[in-house]
């Protein structure tokens, strides 16, 4: 176990020879052996279950749990379909999944379906192969209750025939229903390992969260102001729901919750990126129509994406061209011809006052550091004085001197009357900055709670399923 | 950065020009009469017009790495209509206008397919491609409309030009095709290059993702810039008919492949590897200038097109091979 960042899944990806280490020293049955890459993992008996549904949607069913084998052949090169479909049946038999036909395309099953074929298929060759070691990375995520109960009892299968069971979760109640003992990682590091038995869920969430405050916040600049800036009365997605906040003028709230509980969606519904079902929001006491991106940076919003790269960049244009590009409009002659000179200008000046480090506003994205692009991003937020600022993980994959530049930011928006939603797997960042912290809970607004006295621990057990 | 960093970086960018100027050299000493003479390259001007106006047209669509399969054909349909006006007696002015809207309204069904429905635009171009040809046939019942059909004011306008002298005795017109092709030349510049527009479609071609999240409506601007291909392409079909005083179902084929390969050429001219017209009209003049050096030498037509395959093939491989490098 261990908070979001802490290096589970560093960890999983070094033992299926995905991730080099700098150094490594693993031993199987007490003999050293060497993983370089995912076939030295599957030889060695090591069988994993991530978490994304990597599956080939266009394939069958019985396709994709034989994808990695070769399929049963006739007369030497024909694929033998019956006995592939016969194979696949058994092979979802021994789960005690009888609901799915092995011959129709996955893509047609549900998420859960398609997570339980994903599960039959590392059992596959399991009796003639020496498969005895299962990984698997949040199998739950996207199961049902039903599901998750047919997994565990194959679990505990596995667990009688002697094989061994690596899981990695972030649900409290499944650790202490089939595990063994724990080991909780924190900061990319072991903290402890102990058996189930004796432990409490208050233990574990005292071992993720531990450690001193070790990143020093800059202060406030400035107390909140009496206006309510940003007015959610009830904002829904398909997958989100149950939005309700009210943000005042230089007032940071973060956005808390574990991963897949629903942060992310949160905001990139208030920038218009996802489409809602109810839409109820007032900025500045006026109701906003239904927004889309360009529409909600017209009217106030800011946004800094949670993958620079994906979402944020156009990594092959110039630091100018990213800056000034929600603005143009407004740098433009006539709001159509561009205006180089105040582009320039204006990129510059934001330039300087998030102290990017570049030999100017005409160099290539793509050569910055990544701490230097999320200042680009951040250039571009500042650009129009935002009324409300949305930052998704704003230090991720920055390093601790970039960090603090960026909290220093975020808190010079914050004085110049900006309302900010903070999202944040740092627990820490969020308790150092925000003023109040909403949790998201299996993509529901769970609680709204003032960040004064509250502790990691606290944010964290909100964060999992009220723990017994 | 090193004396060896620049000089690679220089290459890089430069390699088709110098490829360019050889090819230039090589003609100049084998056609020495005449293939460096001014009228000769107004004749190469004029030949590759068509060409031209439609990829410069077509950059638009692949700045944002999207390109329009069915311009080839829109050019054949917007002659076709052209010429049907012209029978019916009606002004130059209404035909032209007419196939001009032909070109808008095939641009917005390839834009209204890819950017609101969603179909990638290879294939959606493609089933454009045929839809334009197929009407093309239609309303000329698969005939070429010539002769007395087509006005002498439509066909005149190709053989005009600006009087700029003489050559050896004889008059020298600056073609009005060239002229027609170097204006949307300046039009397609200063759309892609100073309009807060042109930008934003070099935002989706960057990303486009980010481009949407950072506030570009992306639907809308695919939307308008296959519009502006479809203008370009009906653009061109005019100007065919115009020179060849005729319209023909099939007289825009080889224009979409050939635009293509213009744009393609003039990316290996971009540090990034970005489309951009200034670099299309170097690929426009490449593509002419063997075209007509190669015939003048008298290489038979099928090894020409042999060789100009192999040299887009060789000028892009370069291109990217020293960008890997890099």
């Amino acid at each position: 176990m261990g908070e979001n960042g802490a290096g589970k899944s560093t960890l999983i990806k070094i033992l299926a020879g995905v991730v080099t280490p700098d150094h490594v020293e693993i031993r199987l049955q007490d003999r050293p052996v060497n993983i370089h890459n995912p076939q030295d993992a599957f030889t060695l008996g090591l069988r994993f279950i991530h978490q994304e549904l990597n599956v080939v949607s266009q394939l069958s069913v019985a396709e994709n749990i034989f994808v990695s084998l070769p399929y049963p052949r006739r007369a030497g090169f024909l694929v033998d379909w019956p006995r592939l479909h016969a194979d696949a049946t058994q092979v979802l038999a021994q789960l005690g999944i009888h609901h799915i036909d092995p011959r129709q395309p996955i893509a047609r099953l549900s998420p859960g379906d398609q997570m339980l074929v994903k599960i039959a298929s590392a059992f596959v060759g399991a009796d003639q192969s020496n498969a005895s070691i299962y990984v698997m990375d949040e199998p739950t995520a996207a199961l049902t209750g039903d599901e998750t109960a047919r997994l565990f009892h194959v679990i505990s299968e596995l667990k009688a025939k002697g094989c061994a069971v690596l899981y990695v979760t972030h649900r409290m109640e499944e650790v202490f229903q089939i595990c063994d003992t724990v080991t909780v990682m924190r900061d990319g590091r072991v903290v402890e390992t102990r058996p189930i038995q004796g432990t409490t869920p208050n233990d574990l969430i005292r071992l993720m969260t531990g450690r001193q405050l070790e990143q020093t916040y800059p202060a406030r600049l400035a107390p909140i102001g009496q206006a309510v800036v940003l007015d959610v009365r009830d904002l829904s997605t398909r997958r989100i729901g149950g939005i309700r906040f009210q943000l005042r003028a230089g007032e940071i709230l973060g956005v808390a919750g574990l991963t897949g509980a629903g942060c992310s969606e949160l905001l990139r519904a208030l920038i218009g990126a996802e489409r809602c079902l109810t839409y109820d929001v007032l900025l500045d006491d006026h109701l906003l129509p239904p927004l889309s991106p360009a529409r909600a940076w017209e009217a106030g919003f800011a946004y800094v994406p949670e993958e620079r790269r994906a979402q944020g960049l156009m990594l092959s244009r110039t630091i100018r061209d990213n800056i000034t590009l929600p603005h143009l409009q407004r740098l433009s002659r006539g709001g159509v011809f561009l205006n180089r000179a105040a582009e320039r200008g204006a990129s510059s000046a934001v330039s300087q006052s998030v102290q990017l480090r570049a030999t100017g506003t005409e160099q290539i994205t793509r050569q910055l550091s990544g701490g230097n692009q999320q200042k680009v991003l951040f250039a571009r937020a500042m650009m129009q004085t935002p009324r409300v600022l949305l930052l998704d993980e704003p230090t991720r994959g920055v390093d601790v001197g970039a960090k603090f530049d960026i909290y220093s930011l975020i808190r010079n928006f914050s004085a110049r009357g900006a309302a900010i939603l903070l999202a944040s797997s740092d627990l820490n960042e969020l308790l150092g900055l925000c003023d109040r912290i909403l949790v998201m809970r299996k993509r529901r607004q769970a609680a709204l709670v003032e960040a004064a006295g509250l502790s990691a621990h606290d944010l964290l057990t909100l964060c999992y399923e009220a723990p017994a | 950065m090193t004396v060896q960093a620049r000089l690679s970086r220089w290459l890089r960018r430069s390699g088709t020009l110098i490829g360019f100027l050889i090819v230039i050299v090589y003609f100049t000493l084998n056609i020495p009469n005449t293939f460096l003479t001014l009228p000769n390259w107004l004749n190469i001007s004029q030949q590759v017009s068509m060409l031209a106006v439609t990829a410069f047209t077509m950059t638009i669509v692949m700045v944002m790495g999207d390109f329009d399969l069915s311009v080839g054909s829109m050019a054949s349909l917007s002659g076709i209509v052209a010429a049907l006006f012209f029978r019916d007696s009606q002004p130059v002015l209404v035909g032209v206008i007419v196939a001009l809207a032909a070109g808008l309204v095939g641009g917005l069904l390839n834009g209204l397919l890819v950017s609101y429905i969603g179909i990638t635009p290879f294939v959606a171009t493609l089933g454009t491609l045929t839809i334009f040809s197929g009407a093309a046939f239609l309303l000329s019942g698969g005939k070429t409309i010539f002769g007395r059909d087509i006005p002498a004011d439509f066909s005149g306008f190709a053989r005009g030009g600006i009087p700029i002298g003489t050559f050896n005795e004889r008059a020298l017109l600056f073609p009005n095709l060239t002229i027609v092709a170097l204006i949307v030349f300046v039009i397609v510049w200063v759309v892609l290059e100073q309009t807060a527009f042109g930008r934003r479609l070099y935002a989706i071609g960057g990303n486009v993702e980010a481009a949407r999240l950072g506030g570009v409506r992306v639907r809308f601007l695919r939307l308008i810039a296959f519009m502006l291909t479809g203008l370009g392409a009906a653009l061109a079909g005019l100007l065919y008919a115009s020179r060849v005083a005729s319209a023909n179902p099939t007289q825009g084929a080889g224009l979409m492949l050939d635009a293509i390969a213009a744009v393609f050429l003039g990316m290996t001219m971009s540090e990034e590897g970005e489309p951009h017209v200034v670099g299309t009209l170097l690929g426009v003049t490449i593509l002419g200038v063997l075209d007509n050096g190669l015939t003048q030498m008298r290489v038979d037509s099928y090894v020409r097109e042999v060789l100009i395959g192999a040299i887009i093939i060789g000028a892009v491989t370069s291109s990217s091979l020293s960008r890997r490098g890099h």
